[in-house]
């Protein structure tokens, strides 16, 4: 059996970190999550500084763009900017649905974009797809040191 | 003789007289005596100053604040015209006469080109008096103007200003809300489905309309998120085929016809210069309405076409409800409905974005209708001609600003 994936939310809303692991409850990826509720502490944990000494690399990071500290797109700059983080593929995950924000999340290499729905169905049915592409369907890199 | 001159000023009889402030620049101290006497005897209240050299005369427009300048052509030390640099110079609209010896017709014609504002002879000072009264009125007139347009210009910038806050407001507003209401939404929907039947039956009806609730805010607020759209975005016109239009149009209703066993006809259509989102919005929501607003016979609407001028006028008939006429404009305004919303689904957003992208299109919308016997709404667009008119006014544009 594959070792369960890791995720990194890095969502200043606790509702919608619940909301993410609501919906990935029971999945057959058991996925392991982990959360963060700002930029800084996201860096901090990527790059193992502090209290995160021991912490994880992700397999993949759903990243809020609207972020207290350290908005989204800085956080998105700097994963992409580090030659150690920049496999670890980034899922945008905003309510936003500005074309700049998506335009200017693509430019600074996010790996997709998601705007997250209004509807709580269309919500779990976006987290589950996030999860089943990523962890069901493509070909991860090896996990970084 | 001092260049600051002499001060010659007489204090008003018992006749009501005009205040007039002149400077006047005259060497021959008998010809200024000549031209203020000729002035005072007309009825001129006359404080002047007379100077005689570009020095003086920079000095006097400071300090005696004249409203008109009175200059000899030749000077020993200056030159009358050279007195229009100096008020040029220090940004002053005062009229400037020439008061002289005969310049003959040339010269004269020469001064006006330049700027004098007239020419009285030595010779016929007479008609000084006159050509000052003038020369005062058509200032007082250009003072007005230039304050009219002045208030009106600055009319126009703060309408922009304040529109384009407000469309940044909507906007703002509309995108911020969302985040909260999502939660709202998601979280009573969460609620409604793990805790349906285990609470009382009050609790799920509860739950219900609070949710309810939160899921038609959310399309209020997607709706007010479109309309602000049309506004925000710097729309691209090009040349657009309403043929073509028409095609996507009923594509997208398509499910809308069918089960309402609608007909919808057009002939040929002409092609108008606009933006082609936007204008596939204002048919598709016309004809979206047709369908939706029906009577008991299956929905007819026919759009037609026809010219008016360097614009087409199209016209969308229906055989619906038809709409009284008392509310013919208010249909246009946002979040307006006239139907309850179980009766007719929508949330009166349609009509609203339709007004607002056929008026950024420089066009007008209306309906012609009767309660119960159908609806047309009328718009114009403008023709595909206009690109060339567009192309016309940018050269024009690009030639003002070459010469600014």
């Amino acid at each position: 059996m594959k070792a369960a994936p890791d995720v990194l939310i890095v969502d200043d809303n606790p509702a919608d970190v619940s909301l993410v692991c609501e919906a990935l409850s029971g999945s057959k990826h058991r996925s392991r999550i982990n959360s963060v509720g700002d930029g800084v502490e996201a860096m901090a944990l990527l790059n193992r500084r502090d209290k995160y000494v021991n912490a994880i690399r992700p397999d993949l990071v759903i990243l809020d763009l609207n972020l207290p500290k350290k908005d989204g797109l800085a956080v998105l700059a700097a994963i992409k900017a580090g030659p150690d983080l920049r496999r670890i593929p980034v899922v945008i995950f905003s309510t936003s649905q500005l074309r700049q924000d998506i335009v200017r999340s693509y430019e600074l290499g996010a790996n997709c974009y998601v705007a997250k729905p209004g509807n709580l169905n269309d919500f779990f049915f976006a987290v589950k797809s996030i999860e089943e592409f990523w962890f069901g369907f493509v070909n991860l890199p090896p996990r970084g040191k | 003789m001092s260049s600051t001159g002499t001060q010659l000023a007489t204090q008003s009889s018992a006749q009501v007289k005009t205040k007039l402030c002149a400077v006047l620049v005259e060497d021959n101290r008998l010809d200024a005596e000549l031209i203020l006497h000729e002035l005072r005897r007309d009825g001129f209240d006359v404080s002047a100053q007379v100077v005689q050299d570009e020095a003086g005369f920079t000095k006097a427009l400071l300090t005696h604040r004249p409203e008109v300048v009175l200059a000899d052509y030749n000077l020993p030390n200056w030159k009358g015209m050279e007195t229009l640099d100096v008020l040029r110079r220090e940004g002053l609209d005062i009229p400037m006469i020439l008061v002289s010896g005969a310049l003959g017709d040339v010269t004269a014609v020469e001064c006006i080109k330049r700027g004098a504002t007239d020419y009285v002879l030595k010779d016929g000072l007479a008609r000084l008096p006159e050509a000052i009264r003038h020369a005062l009125r058509e200032k007082h007139e250009r003072s007005l103007r230039h304050q009219v347009e002045e208030n009106l210009a600055r009319k126009v910038d703060e309408l922009a200003r304040s529109n384009a806050d407000l469309e940044q407001f909507a906007y703002v507003a509309s995108h911020d809300l969302q985040e909260p209401l999502r939660m709202v939404t998601a979280y009573t929907q969460l609620l409604a489905e793990r805790y349906r039947g285990k609470l009382d039956e009050n609790a799920d009806k509860f739950i219900g309309y609070a949710s309810e609730g939160a899921q038609r805010m959310q399309v209020l607020i997607q709706d007010l998120l479109a309309f602000s759209r049309v506004g925000r975005n710097g729309s691209v016109r090009v040349s657009v085929d309403c043929n073509v239009v028409m095609k996507d149009v009923l594509l997208a209703l398509a499910p809308a016809i069918r089960e309402s066993d609608a007909v919808v006809t057009h002939p040929q259509l002409p092609s108008v210069w606009a933006d082609r989102t936007q204008v596939t919005q204002v048919f598709q929501n016309l004809i979206g309405n047709a369908l939706k607003f029906r009577g008991k016979e299956p929905p007819k609407v026919s759009v037609q076409a026809e010219g008016a001028g360097d614009r087409w006028l199209f016209s969308v008939s229906d055989n619906g409800i038809g709409i009284a006429p008392e509310y013919r404009e208010t249909i246009f305004v946002v979040f307006q409905r006239l139907h309850a919303r179980n009766e007719y689904p929508g949330n009166g957003i349609g009509l609203a974005i339709c007004k607002k992208i056929v008026e950024r299109h420089g066009g007008k919308i209306w309906v012609e209708s009767q309660a119960g016997s159908g609806s047309t709404f009328k718009f114009t667009l403008p023709d595909r001609s206009a690109a060339d008119e567009e192309t016309e006014n940018r050269k024009d544009a690009e030639k003002v600003m070459v010469k600014a």
